[in-house]
């Protein structure tokens, strides 16, 4: 089994009229960074509380009435299910909007779009999670899906890092995987400060540094362009096969389900192939579409 | 099946259709060939009409069309949908190539999650094609397998034969058409050789070519290569017309607008020869113009063929009719070919 054999996972297909969004309230904001937020949110609709299935991985078109949509990752875990979360970073329009949002407010939301991680294909390995700035944020639902699952694996690494200690998202994730003995946590920044006593380096660098095995091992690499691209090179020094290397990308996508046509990487689409690629995927044409 | 009917008698035919349809068809507008509303105008002979500016997937694919309304209220947000559009129409005189190019965008629109603002207005048309007498020198259908007569992707074909046109019943939408249908003869086996040999002289006027055979190959092997696209995007004015007047590009934008009663999601045409397109706050993976004329190339040349086994090109020659600095696909796919041997 691969990466790319999709066939066996669950997914939940909207039904009907896919661009008519459900309604979710905000329930909980939490300031990250300056410049992240991660919000808390049910469906307003009780039956889709229930009903309503996602995988680790999936992808969900967010929006403002008014505003626009964007795209962004399902953050928390299915295996945590009183409400679901997502972060974003506050960059453009619809982001800037999102921000001035408190509890209450009501949003769009559809999905979930894309595909999933592989967790039939990750059973039984040694998973080293590799992660900068908000792009820990779909690695996060599945680290708490495999932590929830913790005798379903082997061995587990986190190698994460961001800018500057006041740019670490999810500081209550990392404080809480740092404690748990069943995970080996490492945490970096680019540049550091008189408080830090952590690493201080880029995330490469620090991966070339921690050197994970790569015997039955699997790597989930997510974060800024720039970090994937210099971390898959890496990660092959260290013996890691195309096929060992798992990234979760963004583009982006306006429609999420493979019509609008703008987040393609060669023939495939992020949206509707994607998130979730293997490196052996995509590697004929990410060096100069990513 | 195979049917005649007189030119005198096509008049009848579309009152008929209008009855329960909006028939399309082609006219003309102070010298531009577009498409109208059948309103009894006269369309027995369309000896003058070659093809359409805008392909006809602006009735399926319209330029601008709000997807739902949303309003604020003391409850929050509610939603509405338009008024359900279940009116069908018939689009008569479909060229093969554009019918063709509606079949190639069912394939995506069709797959996983359906579109359903498309496949609604797709399942309530009919195409009636009408074989083509005097292809452009811009037509290369021949290329790809097709041609001016090619039935694939129309619902009923009609084919002039000698003094009368025939009618061939392609799909079973096509014979709903033409059931009970009134001043409609049997084709006979000379009214069916008369045909073919109008397709087959019509074929004959399409000169240009394209060798295709290496196209995806030579695509994949310089899609790295910055030099060879900048050379080959080098002319292109990026004004994006080549996509909109393509009758398989389908690509769209989402975005909201708001006016006094609320406000609409709204879903537009977009192009890939924009740089806006692909824009995210952080990155753009196409800033520069030549990823973005290889994204056009590419997608219709070795992207289509990866996914789905047949081009996303149909020859229809409109984006080399239309283009303000004669940039022309099929010099490119010819020179693609000629550099990779």
């Amino acid at each position: 089994m691969t990466i790319a054999d999709t066939s066996q996972r669950p997914r939940f297909f909207a039904r009907g009229n896919v661009y008519l969004p459900h309604i979710v309230v905000i329930e909980k904001v939490i300031e990250e960074t300056p410049g992240v937020r991660t919000f808390h949110f049910n469906f307003k609709d009780e039956r889709l509380r229930e009903e309503f299935a996602f995988q680790s991985g999936q992808f969900a078109e967010y929006s403002i009435f008014g505003v626009g949509e964007a795209p962004f990752c399902i953050s928390s875990s299915p295996t945590r299910r009183d409400h679901m979360e997502f972060a974003l970073q506050r960059v453009g329009k619809v982001t800037n909007a999102l921000h001035r949002l408190g509890v209450g407010a009501e949003i769009g939301f559809r999905g979930p779009y894309g595909n999933s991680f592989p967790l039939d294909f990750l059973a039984g390995k040694n998973l080293v999670f590799i992660g900068g700035g908000i792009g820990l944020a779909p690695l996060r639902s599945l680290i708490w899906n495999v932590i929830d699952n913790r005798e379903k694996y082997e061995r587990i690494d986190i190698i994460y890092g961001a800018r500057s200690p006041a740019d670490l998202c999810f500081k209550y994730d990392l404080e809480t995987w740092g404690k748990d003995s069943s995970v080996n946590m490492v945490t970096t920044v680019d540049r550091g400060d008189k408080d830090w006593t952590g690493k201080v380096g880029f995330v490469p660098a620090i991966t070339e540094q921690v050197a994970p095995s790569a015997k039955n091992a699997v790597a989930i690499v997510c974060g800024p362009p720039v970090m994937i691209r210099f971390t898959f090179p890496v990660l092959a020094k260290l013996g890691f096969t195309p096929e060992q290397m798992i990234t979760t990308l963004e583009k982006r996508m306006k429609c999420g389900i493979g019509k609008c046509g703008r987040c393609n990487i060669g023939n495939l689409y992020v949206c509707r192939d994607g998130p979730v690629f293997s490196y052996a995927q995509i590697k004929s044409f990410i060096s100069s579409e990513y | 099946m195979f049917k005649k009917i007189g030119h005198s008698e096509i008049a009848k035919l579309l009152s008929e259709w209008s009855k329960e349809s909006t028939v399309l068809v082609p006219t003309r507008a102070d010298g531009v060939t577009t498409w109208a509303k059948w309103d009894g105008r006269d369309v027995s002979f369309l000896d003058w009409y070659r093809n359409t500016v805008v392909p006809p997937k602006s009735f399926l694919l319209p330029m601008l069309e709000e997807m739902f309304r949303f309003q604020k209220g003391k409850d929050g947000y509610s939603l509405e949908l338009p008024p359900s559009d279940g009116r069908k129409q018939v689009i008569f005189g479909i060229r093969p190539c554009d019918a063709r190019a509606l079949a190639i965008i069912d394939l995506v629109f069709r797959e996983g999650y359906e579109d359903l603002y498309y496949v609604n207005r797709r399942n309530n048309t009919t195409l009636v094609g009408l074989a083509c007498t005097s292809p452009y020198d811009s037509c290369f259908c021949t290329s790809l397998g097709s041609g001016p007569g090619d039935a694939r992707g129309v619902d009923l074909m009609l084919t002039t034969a000698g003094d009368q046109l025939l009618i061939e019943e392609v799909t079973d939408k096509g014979k709903e058409l033409t059931a009970g249908a009134s001043g409609l003869g049997k084709a006979a086996e000379a009214d069916l050789i008369s045909a073919r040999e109008a397709v087959e002289l019509a074929s004959r006027k399409v000169t240009r070519q394209v060798d295709l055979k290496d196209t995806d190959k030579a695509l994949l092997a310089n899609f790295e290569k910055a030099e060879f696209w900048e050379d080959i995007a080098a002319k292109c004015v990026s004004c994006g017309i080549c996509t909109f007047l393509c009758p398989t590009c389908y690509c769209f934008d989402i975005n909201d607008e708001m006016d006094r009663q609320g406000g609409a999601r709204v879903k537009s045409w977009d192009s890939c020869q924009f740089a806006l397109y692909t824009r995210m706050p952080m990155e753009n993976p196409r800033v520069e113009k030549w990823r973005r004329v290889r994204q056009k190339v590419s997608h219709k040349f070795l992207f289509y063929p990866l996914s789905y086994e047949t081009t996303g090109c149909v020859g229809c020659g409109r984006c080399i009719r239309r283009c303000p600095v004669n940039w022309d696909i099929t010099q490119v796919l010819n020179s693609l070919t000629a550099k990779v041997a």
